[in-house]
């Protein structure tokens, strides 16, 4: 569990230098790497989807199982039934994406409301809305995962609807926090005195003007916690099936490889997991340090 | 701390009615298994459901099945046919051995760099690159990680470390929970996250006036900070996790062929046996719930104005 302190400070007063003195050197970089890795991302979703690969992710070569990276043609080399794996990999990215975005929406809306509620209004309703947080905080994610999974069946969206009722109290802590500490300053108090309506201050005021960097931040963080995820699940069977690669699956088809001493074909993907959760993190990080002024400066 | 009680008990209520209602919804019904190959008409589906005494409503079938749970009774496993209650008893004391392990584990690497940070001050030297170690561990995949483990255990020191628990009466026998611990420990993300709360918390302590006061009239700086400064932060964050580390013992539980909860349930999830994966979902939703009670039990105990709050 993050937390995610809003300190207060003058704002604006070095708002005249150039970027890198403005800020951190580390988190340019964390969020430089991050916005690489999401480059990377959607560029190799978008070949994966119109099925521009250097070759096709299902194609076995006998003659060239489990070649070394740069050998002739495959530029990550092949696994163990000569399959190329950079095809594979990319072709794996298909198995998150979309699913991804969806349970980052799942959070992000119904924390947004819930957190607004319990902010704004108080009272009663939010004594609910903890409630009903520590409620869904109470089980392993991974758990409640596979109890839909025993229910229904191991379809990729029930789990990331799931996956995204699980991020809403994330969410709603931060935006509810973040309203509380908004509440004490002057500038919603002159609202309410202007005679604005509450819509506009909740919509305009607060979740636009406010709030927009913490929800970019916590739906990048979203989509690192989905790749996990979703590896950690397609490793474990559920979720897209050999020969449909994803992350997961790669990594498991070549453990008995690996332990033979043949790393690299479950090596690769794990690499790409690892990278890649590595860049929405840092990403997220730096843009939080950055756009919320947590670093002193 | 009547109150904490209370709000646990209507928690894990919750948990129940949310674990019934999400079987409840699942398509099917398990009693046609029953049936033999008859077709399920509704009468005869009726007729075998007032044969077994299993009751007609929604709430009926709750309340049954959380009046058994509650005397100790989970029920009967589909694939086994036995009773799941003692096998979920002993399976969910494997993953408590594993996951406290990991967490001592997490603790013993995590306290000391943290302390060691802070006391340094924020010297970018040593604090960078520990972050970004927290970085890359907490985005490794604990799979992958575990492979690693297993080779280096096959071909460094000559043992296999997936027939673990069975082995024990050899000599090198801790080997066999050595291994998975230090790999949950690790991978399961949490280090970086003790190490950056610590530090900070610890930081915070260190510049308060008590601490200062304390460090000018020569009293142990240590004893004044070590209540606000380490234990409450290490047991908030550790409470917090519980839930990160059960999810995380479910794959290394996989990797390791260690007989705990998370494989059980994972078992359970491929054959739809409910039974089971209602249970283990209590039982974690337990763990998680203790782990809490515990948390706001120490902090009532160091500092009686959280309490009183």
């Amino acid at each position: 569990m993050k937390k995610y302190t809003q300190t207060s400070g003058e704002i604006g007063d070095f708002s005249q230098l150039p970027i890198w003195q403005k800020y951190a050197l580390v988190d340019l970089l964390y969020v430089a790497y991050g916005l690489l890795i999401v480059a990377l991302v959607l560029v190799s979703y978008v070949l994966g989807m119109f099925n521009l690969l250097p070759h096709d992710p299902q194609q076995i070569n006998i003659e060239l199982l489990m070649a070394s990276p740069l050998s002739d043609g495959y530029l990550l080399g092949t696994d163990f039934l000569g399959r190329d794996i950079l095809s594979r990999l990319i072709m794996g990215i298909q198995a998150y994406f979309l699913p991804g975005l969806l349970a980052i929406s799942i959070s992000l809306i119904v924390g947004v409301v819930l957190g607004v509620l319990s902010g704004y209004r108080g009272g009663r309703i939010e004594t609910v809305i903890v409630y009903f947080t520590n409620l869904i905080d109470s089980f392993p994610r991974l758990v409640l995962i596979l109890l839909v999974i025993a229910a229904f069946k191991p379809d990729i969206y029930y789990i990331m609807i799931v996956m995204g009722i699980t991020g809403i109290p994330t969410v709603t802590t931060a935006i509810a926090n973040k309203i509380r500490f908004l509440a004490q300053k002057s500038f919603i108090e002159a609202a309410i005195a202007l005679g604005l309506r509450t819509r506009v201050i909740i919509m305009k005021h607060i979740l636009w003007y406010n709030c927009r960097a913490l929800l970019i931040i916590q739906a990048t963080l979203g989509m690192g916690e989905a790749i996990l995820l979703e590896t950690s699940l397609s490793y474990l069977g559920f979720g897209v099936q050999e020969p449909v690669s994803s992350w997961g699956n790669m990594v498991q088809s070549g453990a008995n490889y690996f332990l033979q001493g043949n790393f690299w074909p479950s090596t690769a993907p794990a690499l790409a997991i690892l990278f890649t959760i590595l860049g929405f993190n840092l990403l997220g990080d730096g843009l939080n340090n950055i756009l919320e002024d947590r670093r002193g400066r | 701390m009547l109150k904490e009680l209370a709000l646990a008990f209507l928690l894990l209520l919750g948990v129940s009615f949310i674990v019934f209602a999400i079987l409840y919804a699942a398509p099917g019904d398990q009693l046609n298994v029953l049936l033999e190959g008859q077709l399920p008409t509704p009468e005869v589906r009726a007729g075998v459901r007032e044969a077994l005494g299993v009751a007609q409503s929604w709430y009926g079938q709750y309340f049954s099945w959380l009046l058994g749970v509650l005397s100790g009774n989970f029920g009967t496993s589909i694939r086994t046919g036995l009773p799941v209650g003692p096998e979920l008893l002993s399976v969910s004391l494997n993953t408590l051995y594993l996951t406290l392990g990991s967490m001592l584990v997490t603790l013993l690497i995590a306290i000391p760099i943290a302390l060691y940070a802070s006391a340094r001050g924020h010297l970018v030297s040593i604090s960078w690159p520990l972050t970004m170690l927290g970085y890359v561990i907490s985005a490794l995949p604990v799979f992958w990680l575990g492979y690693i483990a297993i080779y280096i255990s096959i071909h460094w020191f000559n043992f296999f470390p997936l027939a673990s628990l069975g082995r024990q009466s050899d000599v090198n026998g801790w080997l066999y929970t050595f291994v998975p611990v230090m790999v949950l420990g690790l991978g399961s993300g949490t280090i970086s996250e003790v190490i950056r709360n610590l530090r900070e918390e610890m930081t915070r302590v260190m510049a308060e006036d008590y601490v200062r006061t304390a460090r000018a009239k020569g009293a142990s700086v240590w004893r004044h900070a070590f209540k606000e400064g380490l234990l409450i932060p290490v047991t908030e964050i550790i409470a917090a996790k519980i839930p990160f580390i059960l999810g995380g013992a479910v794959i290394v539980e996989q990797v390791f062929n260690w007989p705990g909860m998370g494989r059980m349930a994972w078992q359970a999830a491929q054959d739809r046996d409910f039974s089971v994966i209602m249970g283990i979902a209590l039982i974690a939703a337990t763990f998680v719930r203790l782990g809490s009670l515990l948390q706001r039990t120490i902090c009532a105990a160091v500092n009686p104005q959280h309490a009183r709050e």
